[in-house]
């Protein structure tokens, strides 16, 4: 329920580095101070094309760390440090157990000095969630929380939730805003511009005359034919 | 002269309140079950009598409350605390009982008549004195006719206090209680040498020598560090209760000490004017501190970049505690730009890369992946002998129907292609 004193302040936000996006998210970018809810089917994917322009954004504004709580696998500095984050300030915290996981969030949001905070709750009830959120809305943090696509009928305190789906492109849901419901999903590029772009150009490459490359002529492949000789 | 008597409620806290009066004068005494403090020469910079006193004895304040008085001399102070629930009578009217050197000819003089300071002051001198010893001297001294010798307090140079514990303690969150106890007499303790403490030491006496046939140390320890020196107990407190939570007793416990085993001179806290640099919440040092206890160091951990072709040396991670510091000092802003060839690298790196199927040449992960992009030739390593020889890979970009994008490799030296091995390395995300 929005009540209207919600929705006649203007939310402070941080853009998210993504038109299609901004577009659609109220007041033009990632909500400070709330909790963003974002369901997946396998955790991690995606993830990074999604939040890293407003990562690099904050990092660029702010100066405190910007901490994982439980990610899936380990962040990749060099790939991510390519598409502008300053990967010496990512903060990983492995917690096994689900209380510990949500101690470590809340703890992480109550610091005075930290930018956001991404956590990968797989199970997480409706009220603890709530405390997470009502901690971010105290320090005006930014906070995401990943959690199963199979969690999307459950009530959440979240003011903004989003369903990932799709393999080569991103297919984003807005399940739940501020403002009219979304009815079309939103289309975002799946990989990095550089990436795309070797992608398209090794497609075109291959295309009219070779057969897909395969395993087995290994003889073939040689020192020189290296993925960063091609623009 | 002026002077002040204070008597703790608590007598184990009689030293932290020596040294706390040291921060107001640096005239404290021991008297027998009081402290005195002679303030005459502080009076004015604290701001008069009044102020002292609010400041010694106002809230909030680390110890338990005490009870005081004051008057010219330390032995008028000293009687009109113990007289303190009867009220203030004119010094004559003091009876001899709250005098200390009055005690052991007690009974005498009650028979004679001589009740009150002001009858021992009519009697004859020179045979109160023959009769009495040290009466009379005492008696000057607390009408100030005489100087009083007072053996003057001194800050020890590290705190090292031990306590008795209420009870026998089977667990080590039972030391908690004192342990605070502990802590609130070093906050003072620090305040009084103007110091920040980086490191402490929490020992416990062990109550029994022998449990179950096996020989068990006298002591107990836990050492408890911080980044950066406090004096604030909060933290301390919280860091000590985590330690204590995850520790545990060989046996019953019965006396508890505390060290300072590292301080460092103390610059006091420094506030800023703008509104927005004084944001609640704990420090960073603080946080990752306290997670660090709880989680284990290796689990809080940042990411440090290396100069290395093998992606799996390309970054190690290391216990954050150890770079707090860095991270702290980390300013917003932009970084030098990336190497351009950087940008083909996944965003997710596997632990360990993970062995995949073959199936008809064709590596397999949940379901067949099609090469998109590749080789990339890696061939370095070769000075490292570990048990994984030199890193002889083509890496590939693959695409999965089920999981999108991913960085798989091949280890090259395969002479027939049914023993080429393929990885998984990483997934762009």
């Amino acid at each position: 329920m929005w009540r209207g004193p919600d929705l006649a302040r203007q939310p402070a936000v941080v853009p998210s580095g993504l038109a299609a996006l901004d577009a659609v998210l109220p007041g033009g970018g990632w909500p400070r101070g709330a909790l963003v809810e974002v369901l997946q089917q396998s955790p991690g994917r995606h993830v990074w094309q999604l939040l890293l322009p407003a990562l690099g954004r904050i990092m660029q504004d702010e100066a405190g760390p910007v901490v994982l709580v439980a990610p899936p696998w380990h962040p990749f500095g060099p790939g991510l440090a390519a598409q502008g984050l300053r990967t010496e300030r990512l903060l990983c915290l492995q917690a096994e157990p689900r209380a510990a996981r949500l101690w470590a969030t809340e703890q992480a949001l109550r610091c005075a000095q930290v930018a956001a905070v991404l956590a990968w709750l797989p199970q997480v009830r409706n009220e603890e969630l709530r405390r997470l959120h009502l901690a971010a809305q105290q320090q005006e943090r930014l906070l995401f929380v990943f959690r199963d696509a199979k969690d999307r009928r459950q009530p959440s305190p979240a003011t903004l939730r989003l369903l990932l789906e799709g393999i080569d492109s991103i297919e984003l849901n807005v399940l739940k805003r501020r403002g009219p419901p979304l009815v079309r999903p939103v289309q975002l590029p799946a990989t990095s511009r550089r990436l795309a772009a070797l992608l398209a150009a090794r497609h075109s490459l291959r295309a009219p005359s070779r057969p897909p490359l395969s395993a087995a002529p290994l003889e073939e492949s040689h020192g020189l034919d290296r993925t960063a000789a091609i623009p | 002269m002026d002077w002040i008597a204070l008597r703790p409620s608590l007598e184990q806290e009689r030293e932290a309140w020596g040294w706390r009066a040291l921060q107001y004068t640096p005239r404290v005494a021991q008297a027998e079950e009081a402290l005195v403090l002679e303030v005459s020469a502080s009076l004015r910079l604290w701001g008069g009598r009044r102020r002292l006193l609010e400041r010694l004895f106002g809230q909030p304040q680390p110890l338990a409350a005490a009870q005081w008085a004051q008057g010219p001399t330390s032995l008028q102070a000293l009687a009109l605390l113990r007289l303190q629930p009867a009220g203030r009578p004119a010094t004559d009217d003091l009876p001899l009982q709250v005098l200390s050197a009055a005690s052991e000819h007690l009974p005498v003089l009650e028979r004679i008549g001589c009740r009150t300071w002001g009858d021992a002051r009519r009697l004859p001198r020179a045979g109160l004195a023959r009769r009495f010893a040290g009466l009379v001297q005492a008696l000057e001294c607390a009408y100030g006719e005489q100087p009083e010798i007072h053996a003057w307090l001194q800050l020890p140079q590290a705190f090292d206090l031990r306590l008795e514990l209420p009870a026998l303690a089977t667990q080590a969150s039972e030391l908690m209680w004192t342990a605070q106890r502990l802590l609130s007499q070093l906050q003072v303790w620090l305040q009084a040498r103007q110091r920040g403490v980086l490191a402490l030491e929490l020992e416990w006496t062990l109550d029994l020598r022998r449990l179950n046939g096996m020989e068990l140390p006298a002591h107990e320890r836990l050492e408890v560090r911080t980044a950066q020196p406090t004096q604030d107990m909060a933290h301390l407190r919280r860091l000590l209760g985590e330690q204590l939570a995850r520790a545990s007793l060989a046996a019953p416990a019965n006396y508890l000490r505390l060290r300072s085993l590292d301080t460092v001179p103390w610059a006091g806290a420094s506030g800023s004017l703008l509104p927005q640099d004084d944001a609640p919440g704990e420090a960073l040092h603080q946080l990752i501190e306290r997670l660090s206890v709880r989680l284990g160091a290796g689990n809080v951990v940042v990411p440090q970049a290396h100069a290395d072709h093998r992606p799996e040396r390309m970054q190690s991670w290391h216990p954050a505690r150890d770079a707090a510091g860095l991270l702290a000092t980390a300013r917003a802003g932009r970084r030098a730009g990336p190497l351009p060839c950087d940008a083909l690298y996944p965003q997710w790196l596997l632990p360990q890369p993970l062995r995949l199927d073959v199936r008809a040449e064709k590596p397999q992960f949940q379901g067949p992946l099609r090469l998109l992009a590749g080789p990339q030739r890696i061939e370095t390593g070769w000075w490292d002998d570990g048990a994984r020889g030199p890193a002889v890979r083509d890496y590939f970009v693959a695409r999965s129907e089920q999981a999108g994008l991913l960085w798989i490799y091949r280890e090259r030296p395969a002479q027939d292609s049914a023993q080429v091995r393929w990885y998984l390395h990483g997934l762009y995300a």
